[in-house]
């Protein structure tokens, strides 16, 4: 027991000092190349120079983005496959990605950010994310009870249809409408308003911690719902829940960084290849690492092809995938050798 | 005298060819293409148009295509002598329409000033306005030169064009944006590159003296307002950040080249 509790804390003050050196990785490189120190020195000096807006005001407010979305997807996807017990669960297969694209999408063709503002196209996507979560959560309940089988089913269907509205919309619009519809679902980490960002980051912090009130639940959920409900777990208020802290984090995270794919899916799964399936840490480890996993990933996007930008998702995906297919080739060649 | 007969004869003879060869239907798949029909006072001829074309509504042009596909049946049954497409047009659908035996032209997208001028005429040309076509090129060249003599010499002051936010797209050489730059004395900040779209830092490094938004709306505002807030910024400190009208600066005409460069030299000095 005692050599549990010393594994996971090595494991969380590892992921830590990882963030810690993507943070400053993250701050440190770009246009300008600084130094770890000169980062101290820049920010002492404060306003006026060139070094200091660009820390304060473009790479710190990115850094804060990528590991309040990276962690919120990452946390999403965890209890999602938690509540469902499958592990392709992710934030985007229950139409989350799609109602929120569709949200924007329908937002831009009509113009509306020409008319009131850019923020409203985080709002309709938001929006766009919750219409299609209650739809499929009212789809799936039967007098109070969830049918989790059915909720996966009705998510994907919705999803299905929400994408061929958006191709819809997509077919009858002008080409400029079109270049800001596909960059949108690119996603990006590029976000001027630094209260949209506080709002993220603290939804994100706050469900992580909220998240720990369901660990022994989780736990329980593992051995299926059946089980969870003899060891007295009241498993249709824990799915309904887990379901809506999970959807809200992604909602808010697509609506304003767009749809960055893979983190949901790809970081739960390495960090149970890693740390084991016991929520209590899983829960924590996975946040942390998709921060880790999406402030590296910026920092990829933004100086690969310098001074050329590449969409965030292109990274998550190309990178996050092949990650994800060496440790399960690593992970079946050890089964191998154990067998 | 009789030695004229074969003469005029065969000028009479390339005239009526001439003719026959004009297109007088003609359907545009390219809205700076219908932009130029209108500025020779062509537009009479167009039966079909993009649903993004600057079209008049009281012409009552019929839409055959909007910014993902072309309707080839209503394009067939406007029965036009002429469609002009462009590398925008899924190249399945031009081989649909010559092989409904319909004469299809791809319109090349002007790289600088020159063939804005050269693909003014050729349209000229196709309509049989060819004459007039190169007389409104001409005027406008003799605008240019005029322009270009009000440049102030020696300052080269940095520009950065901004053509789009989210992702920021600025304007790069080998486009007729760069020319904007050129004929007012700038430099562009993004000469080296090839693809448009860069990083704020890359603009806060280059550090340009003066930014040019050329985006539609509150979003042109919105970035006016983020650029402003970079104190640092010479074009922050010099207060020289200007929203374009994007009709004006994107349309590869003659006419609204000169506008459009015209305004933006006035602005600059």
């Amino acid at each position: 027991m005692q050599k549990k509790y010393l594994h996971w804390s090595l494991y969380l003050a590892g992921l830590i000092v990882l963030l810690v050196a993507s943070v400053v990785l993250s701050l440190s490189v770009g246009e300008m190349n600084l130094g770890f120190m000169d980062i101290f020195s820049i920010l002492r000096k404060g306003n006026g120079s060139m070094e200091y807006t660009i820390l304060s005001q473009i790479r710190f407010p990115r850094v804060l983005l990528g590991i309040a979305v990276g962690g919120s997807l990452s946390l999403s996807g965890i209890l999602l496959q938690g509540v469902y017990r499958n592990p392709l669960v992710e934030p985007y297969t229950l139409g989350i990605s799609g109602g929120a694209s569709l949200g924007v999408a329908v937002a831009i063709v009509f113009g509306l950010q020409h008319l009131i503002g850019s923020f409203v196209l985080p709002i309709s996507g938001f929006a766009g994310a919750f219409l299609i979560i209650f739809l499929v959560y009212t789809i799936s309940s039967r007098s109070g009870r969830i049918n989790i089988q059915s909720m996966l089913l009705s998510g994907v269907m919705i999803s299905f249809i929400a994408s061929s509205l958006m191709m819809l919309m997509m077919a009858t619009t002008s080409s400029e409408n079109l270049h800001g519809i596909i960059f949108w679902i690119m996603g990006s980490l590029d976000e001027p308003d630094m209260s949209l960002i506080y709002i993220t980051l603290i939804l994100a912090f706050t469900s992580l911690v909220a998240s720990y009130f369901f660990v022994q639940p989780l736990n329980a959920l593992r051995l299926g719902e059946e089980k969870a409900r003899h060891l007295g777990i009241n498993t249709d208020t824990t799915i309904k829940l887990l379901f809506l802290l999970a959807s809200l984090l992604a909602g808010v995270s697509v609506a304003v960084a767009g749809v960055i794919g893979f983190v949901g899916l790809i970081i739960p799964h390495l960090m149970r290849l890693l740390v084991g399936s016991d929520y209590r840490i899983l829960l924590v480890s996975s946040f942390l690492s998709g921060s880790i996993f999406l402030v590296l990933s910026d920092v990829i996007a933004r100086t690969i092809i310098s001074p050329n930008e590449l969409p965030i998702g292109v990274i998550t995906g190309i990178v996050g995938g092949i990650v994800f297919l060496l440790m399960m080739g690593r992970s079946s060649l050890r089964t191998l050798k154990n067998n | 005298m009789k030695k004229i007969y074969p003469f005029v004869l065969l000028l009479i003879v390339c005239q009526l060819i001439t003719q026959a060869q004009e297109a007088k239907r003609i359907i545009s798949l390219v809205p700076w293409v219908t932009k130029s029909l209108y500025l020779m006072g062509e537009q009479s001829r167009l039966v079909g148009c993009t649903s993004y074309c600057p079209v008049e509504a009281s012409d009552h042009i019929p839409v055959v295509a909007n910014a993902m596909s072309v309707n080839i049946e209503k394009t067939l049954t406007l029965k036009p002598d002429v469609v002009i497409a462009s590398s925008l047009n899924k190249p399945e659908t031009i081989d649909n329409l010559r092989k409904l035996g319909i004469k299809v032209v791809l319109q090349p997208y002007p790289k600088s000033f020159v063939e804005i001028c050269a693909y003014f005429i050729q349209i000229g040309e196709l309509v049989g306005q060819g004459a007039k076509a190169k007389d409104i090129v001409d005027q406008q060249k003799v605008r240019l030169a005029k322009l270009k003599a009000r440049v102030p010499a020696g300052k080269n002051p940095k520009v950065f064009i901004q053509i789009g936010a989210k992702p920021l797209f600025c304007a790069v050489p080998e486009t007729f944006m760069e020319d904007f730059i050129q004929f007012s004395g700038g430099k562009n900040i993004a000469e080296a590159l090839k693809l448009g779209s860069v990083t704020r830092e890359y603009v806060l490094k280059q550090n340009p003296d003066v930014i040019f938004i050329v985006t539609m709306g509150i979003v042109a505002e919105e970035e006016k307002n983020t650029w402003q807030s970079y104190q640092a910024l010479s074009a922050t400190k010099n207060k020289k950040i200007f929203i374009l009208d994007a009709d004006k600066t994107c349309s590869p005409t003659p006419i609204l080249f000169v506008d459009a460069l015209e305004e933006m030299i006035k602005l600059m000095y």
